[in-house]
């Protein structure tokens, strides 16, 4: 009896570890990094949409906040290495960062055949030919948010129209005793410098959509582009003239957009997401906070979209009806007017958006805008990091010379060519 | 069946458990150093020394965050020793009120890292933080700092909030071995005429070495793999400047998708704790068996 026991016991520590829990055909697992105000509601209204087609089945939700994602994502990494992915997840869309992940995607063009989105979208997110992700909620990066009060308090006529005349009310705004522009890039989040470096970028002459695309497609090299280099100039502008609060490194971009919220900054820029986080808050659109392109950006529209992916080796049917039911107007619908996002599906009424989603979706609708996928989408999914990483050596130390620029050839290298 | 062979069986779960997923995963991680893997999916081809090369010779992160480890580790070990042996001296000498300084000495360990880094970070915020916010109360503004947003002072405030969590730790080991020296030596030392200050200084204090080699070894081994305060405090940021082989390792594999070269950051890593720790580890088992 004794000599079973403790062969039993041994033979429990052998088998402990390689127990795997399996999930059942009705449990949807969904990993996703949608946890900020609005973000929250939306892709709980979400799973609730979903789970009236579905009443019988259970969805876990595995939130991952923080990092834009970043973190999420890398999760998601080490959980496929060990051959255990989820049955989808949320990653952004573009055909840069998803052929990061598609030598283990399932494509799902057959799922998502009749999603009445633009083709132009389509092709924002195919690899090599196939759809990987279902995008489902339309985001615009180069906006400008402003407190309303401040605006009014002290006389700026918006819209601003032009990068210079955004510098001259900068200026102004700064001497009145209040930080101009809002920036938050800490605690590992230096790739929020990346959204304000495309919209400066925009606002440029020379820049914009034609050397955006080239740029993150790897045909630019920083030193030798003097439109890079303009750009990195309005930035040092920003920095020598203090008219970025100067505790960007150590807030996140919801708490610098609070700067702008509780009327300590005027101006914010982030993507249209910013707009759920300020509802959430409960500042009313037009009223406490309002909206326009960054100045001199009305003719580009930088975007990118959130997408759910059906990993390889996924093959449950749960999971492909998640994927179709992203293509519905009922899911855009109910996700997008809560997140603060424009749906793509064209057929969507817009009687539930507010005027800056229906202005947003104007502008991306417009065939004279220009339009561009943005860092998250568009480059390899490791330019957020390194370039987050290369801009923050420049926001610190904002001297243009060769070795700054150096510093920028080498991040370049180090995204596309190494 | 044996007795030895029921401890063998008893002992085998455990020898299996550690050889895979300490030593079988610690080749794994110098096997896929080797390899230019860096795709999500698995793959890469075998480029021998090719990663390591790149990390001594090209890599501009690597030598900063390399510095940055050693910094962080002097800092964090120069502190907190001296700082915990101080601390068990106050606890010993039976002050009023002793037990609950010996709570508020060790409350920091039991707080979560998360909790920690959220607290500190607070606390470090040139604009919004408590330290400066205190400064500017007193009158004291010129005084306040950048804090974690500076290049120069990112990592000592790091390196503070670690000293703050792990002097707790230093603070037990030592009270444990204070309150272990026999109170005949003491005594003999007080009728031979020594005040306190003498007794501590030249009895009780040179006999802590077992205790400074313990601590010191611990805290060695956690201060080459910190990870967690730095990534949630300041991310590596601002720039690079607080940048350790941790977190490089961990952006570089994870945030970039270069496992193979990531694979060699960590195999470095591992190199260099046991460079470090070895000494110590030896002195440790030779004071041992004295």
């Amino acid at each position: 009896m004794k000599r079973l026991f403790v062969v039993f016991l041994v033979t429990c520590f052998l088998l402990a570890g390689s127990v795997t829990l399996a999930a059942s055909e009705d449990e949807l697992i969904v990993y996703h990094w949608w946890t900020a105000g609005g973000e929250k509601e939306a892709i709980d209204a979400l799973f609730e949409a979903f789970l009236e087609e579905h009443p019988n089945v259970e969805i876990i939700e595995n939130p991952v906040a923080g990092g834009g994602g970043g973190i999420m994502r890398a999760q998601i990494k080490t959980m496929i290495m060990a051959g255990n992915p989820p049955d989808t997840f949320q990653i952004t869309y573009g055909h840069g960062m998803i052929s990061s992940f598609a030598s283990v995607l399932q494509p799902i063009d057959d799922l998502i055949k009749g999603y009445n989105i633009p083709e132009s979208v389509y092709e924002w997110g195919r690899v090599d030919g196939k759809m990987y992700g279902v995008p489902l909620n339309l985001m615009q990066n180069n906006c400008l948010w402003y407190n309303e009060d401040l605006v009014e308090e002290l006389g700026i006529e918006m819209p601003i129209e032009s990068i210079y005349d955004f510098l001259v009310v900068c200026s102004e705004i700064k001497d009145a005793g209040y930080v101009p522009l809002a920036v938050g890039a800490g605690m590992g989040q230096k790739f929020w410098l990346g959204t304000l470096f495309e919209a400066i970028n925009s606002s440029l002459p020379s820049g914009g959509a034609g050397f955006l695309n080239e740029y993150y497609a790897g045909n630019v090299s920083p030193s030798e582009s003097s439109v890079f280099k303009n750009t990195l100039q309005v930035m040092k502008t920003l920095i020598d003239n203090d008219f970025i609060n100067d505790d960007f490194s150590a807030l996140t971009w919801d708490q610098a957009g609070d700067l702008m919220a509780t009327g300590k900054a005027v101006f914010y820029v982030m993507g249209d997401w910013a707009k759920g986080h300020f509802t959430a808050m409960g500042l009313e659109p037009r009223v406490d906070f309002g909206y326009q392109p960054f100045p001199g950006t009305s003719d580009t529209f930088v975007g990118h979209a959130d997408c759910f992916v059906l990993p390889v080796g996924v093959d449950k049917q749960l999971a492909k009806d998640w994927i179709k039911f992203l293509t519905t107007v009922k899911a855009a619908n109910t996700f997008c007017p809560i997140k603060g996002a424009a749906p793509f599906v064209l057929d969507a009424p817009l009687n539930v958006y507010d005027s800056i989603t229906k202005e947003i979706l104007g502008y991306f609708r417009n065939e004279n805008v220009a339009k561009v996928l943005s860092q998250f989408g568009a480059p390899p999914e490791s330019y957020l990091d390194v370039f987050g990483t290369a801009f923050s050596q420049f926001f610190n130390d904002p001297v243009i010379n060769e070795s700054s620029l150096d510093n920028f050839d080498y991040a370049y290298e180090e995204v596309f060519w190494y | 069946m044996s007795k030895k062979i029921q401890i063998l069986l008893f002992i085998l779960p455990a020898i299996v458990l550690v050889g895979l997923f300490v030593y079988g995963f610690t080749a794994y991680t110098v096997q896929v150093s080797l390899t230019s893997w860096r795709d999500v999916g698995f793959g890469g081809t075998f480029v021998g020394l090719d990663n390591y090369i790149r990390l001594f010779t090209t890599d501009r992160v690597f030598k900063t965050s390399l510095i940055n480890t050693l910094k962080l580790t002097a800092i964090f070990i120069g502190v907190t020793i001296p700082l915990g042996l101080l601390l068990a001296v106050l606890l010993d000498l039976k002050i009023k009120g002793r037990s609950i300084f010996r709570l508020i000495f060790l409350l920091p360990l039991s707080f979560s890292f998360v909790a920690s880094a959220a607290m500190w970070t607070w606390m470090f915020s040139p604009n919004i933080g408590s330290i400066n916010a205190f400064l500017r109360a007193i009158g004291l503004e010129a005084l306040t700092q950048p804090w974690i947003t500076s290049e120069e002072q990112a990592i000592v405030c790091i390196a503070i909030a670690y000293i703050w969590q792990f002097s707790g730790f230093s603070t037990l080991v030592y009270y444990a071995g204070i309150s272990g020296v026999p109170p005949e030596i003491s005594e003999a030392a007080k009728i031979d005429g020594a005040s306190t200050f003498q007794r501590y200084m030249r009895v009780i204090i040179p006999m802590q070495k077992p205790a400074t080699l313990t601590v010191l070894m611990i805290l060695l081994m956690y201060s080459l793999r910190v990870f967690d305060l730095v990534w949630l405090m300041t991310g590596g940021g601002p720039g690079t400047s607080s940048e350790i082989l941790s977190t490089f390792m961990y952006r570089t594999a994870f945030n970039r998708n270069r496992f193979g070269y990531g694979a060699s950051i960590g195999t470095i890593m591992f190199v260099l704790s046991v460079i470090i720790i070895i000494p110590f580890f030896l002195k440790l088992r030779r004071s041992e068996y004295e």
